[in-house]
């Protein structure tokens, strides 16, 4: 039996609308927010959610740490029901809700830390241990007397990660962790996720839309759209289908030749720099490099593969998302 | 049991980091307090009241020493249901209707006596009639302040009661303003309720909002005799059981419905 096991989850918001003139009453729409969704989640397992804003992601998160009870299907973690039996299922499951915080706000963070250890009954001597391990590994030593409202956003959360895995939970949801985070946080942040991970076999579901982080972290990625399932395997097998066209920049010794290109290869000249966009599946590199060698010769080259960005902006526009 | 003992002792710590709204609050409510004396010296002066002038003004300085007690809340909660952190503490192995009940209580108490203990001393200091007079008696004293912790325990629960209405309507600012005017009024903080015809006086001191300050007051000051004090009591703590009992059921039915909004 898998660590996670979901099967034809459904959640549904009914919205009700702006009363239009004339009408008596506001209508009501039904919004399903989950269509059924399936999956399978191994323990250790360091899983990547991703679709786009509103596809349900936050809806599957928040049905299995328990917070909303779905319409039907079944989800099991650890041989638990989430939404049954609440209090004693979310004593092994951590939380990160990336926009919101857990930490009091004008008390010092070692306070709201020492609330955590006696809402999860963590025993003195495993909350320090813990705790010191977290905290060097977080880089929060010298932030635990100051008050929540200081912290920069980037040590925010990395005490909300810290206080998120204090009781050494079996399965952490992290929910956008590196929204807004600069560069050195979210590094910071990607690497103390894999060693958690590694260090102590904690499951990881993490929705996110920075593709970085997927894949910075994850080797297996869920994408979502519309409530469904849309794919479910390895980041790569996932960019491989959209990942078709390379773009190659030369800049050349002398003032830029004129290129010999075949029809549909689109050439940009920029600062003379040229651009070329090519699918390796129609036109060989090989054969794109002795083009380029032909015409004169060449100073600067670089090729590039496309942004993932926009691999899954493609993606998302052909799944019709 | 530990983690609501120690929300309740974070609580009141983060209470008292709030100095600057303390003095802000004695002030307010001292001049509150002088005013209303002094509005009962002239009213008293035309008509004299059944009531002697020395027990109005005692029950008006305990009402405001004690107001934080009755209007306080907690804007963290608030924000926590308007903004869905509240979603963190739903994932808490506790019941979140005694965690926030806690929380409301270390607040009102911490609260009211930075406020209450230096304002009553004040009053004390106040010449005859115009300050605190102090208890009849020492089982009225007593009577008094388990009366005012029952009072407690119904104005957490109603807190919690307004709050369920904010889970639903996202903004506390409606049905708080609602029920703080019924509060104010009801309870004796606007117009003591000694002073309201005794015909409405059966009734209005029936109704919940009279067990919070009025009833302890009334066993401080003698109002009610000792003979009187365990039906008081026994009114105070019915209605408390009530009001908790309709607040864990409203927060249960929210809970149902609950939807966390936005990613």
């Amino acid at each position: 039996m898998s660590y996670i096991e979901v099967e034809g989850l459904r959640k549904t918001f009914t919205v009700r609308k702006k009363r239009e003139k004339g009408k008596l009453f506001r209508e009501k729409e039904i919004v399903e927010a989950l269509k059924g969704i399936s999956f399978t989640v191994e323990k250790g397992e360091l899983v990547g959610y991703i679709g786009p804003n509103g596809a349900g992601k936050s809806t599957t998160v928040k049905i299995l740490s328990g917070i909303l009870t779905p319409e039907s299907g079944k989800a099991l973690v650890g041989g638990r029901v989430p939404w049954k039996d609440r209090k004693d299922y979310v004593k092994h499951i951590g939380v990160v809700f990336g926009q919101r915080s857990q930490l009091w706000w004008d008390v010092p963070i070692i306070d709201s830390f020492s609330l955590l250890k006696d809402i999860y009954k963590i025993p003195e001597k495993d909350y320090k241990t813990r705790l010191s391990e977290l905290t060097e590994a977080l880089q929060l030593e010298n932030l635990m007397r100051t008050p929540l409202r200081l912290l920069s956003l980037g040590q925010k959360m990395r005490a909300e990660l810290c206080g998120s895995l204090l009781h050494r939970p079996e399965l952490l949801f992290l929910d956008e962790p590196t929204i807004g985070l600069d560069a050195v946080s979210k590094l910071a942040l990607r690497d103390f996720l894999k060693w958690e991970n590694k260090e102590h076999g904690t499951t990881i579901m993490l929705t996110t839309h920075d593709m970085e982080d997927i894949a910075a972290l994850c080797s297996r990625v869920m994408v979502l759209g519309h409530g469904q399932k849309l794919f479910d395997g390895h980041l790569n097998d996932l960019l491989e289908k959209f990942d078709t066209v390379r773009t190659v920049s030369v800049k050349y010794d002398t003032s830029t030749p004129t290129l010999n290109l075949p029809d549909g290869v689109k050439a940009d000249q920029k600062d003379g720099e040229i651009h070329i966009t090519y699918s390796p599946s129609e036109l060989p590199t090989a054969n794109m490099l002795s083009i380029l060698q032909n015409a004169g010769n060449i100073r600067e080259m670089t090729l590039e593969s496309e942004n993932i960005d926009h691999l899954i902006a493609a993606m998302y526009k052909e799944m019709d998302l | 049991m530990r983690a609501y003992f120690s929300v309740f002792r974070m609580r009141l710590k983060m209470e008292l980091q709030y100095r600057g709204a303390m003095i802000g609050g004695i002030i307010c409510q001292m001049f509150f307090g002088i005013v209303l004396v002094a509005l009962y010296h002239a009213l008293y002066e035309s008509k004299a009241q059944a009531m002697p002038i020395e027990q109005v003004s005692t029950y008006v300085w305990l009402q405001q020493a004690f107001f934080r007690m009755m209007v306080a809340t907690d804007p963290d909660l608030n924000d926590k249901i308007k903004n869905g952190s509240i979603s963190y503490d739903m994932g808490r192995p506790v019941n979140l209707y005694w965690f926030y009940y806690i929380r409301v209580a270390a607040q009102k108490l911490m609260g009211s006596l930075m406020r209450g203990i230096p304002m009553m001393i004040v009053a004390f200091l106040l010449p005859k009639g115009w300050g605190m007079s102090l208890p009849t008696s020492v089982s009225g004293l007593c009577s008094g302040l388990v009366a005012l912790f029952l009072g407690l325990l119904c104005m957490c629960a109603l807190e919690n009661i307004t709050m369920a209405f904010t889970m639903r309507t996202l903004d506390p600012r409606g049905m708080q303003s609602l029920l703080n005017l019924l509060m104010v009024t009801l309870s004796g903080n606007l117009l003591p309720l000694t002073l309201f015809p005794d015909s409405w006086q059966k009734v209005i001191t029936m109704l919940p909002y009279a067990q919070l300050l009025d009833a302890p007051i009334r066993l401080y000051s003698g109002e009610y005799p000792v003979s009187d004090m365990p039906v008081v009591l026994l009114r105070q703590a019915g209605w408390a059981a009530v009001l908790i009992l309709l607040g864990i059921w409203m927060w249960e039915s929210n809970r149902k419905k609950m939807i966390i909004q936005g990613g």
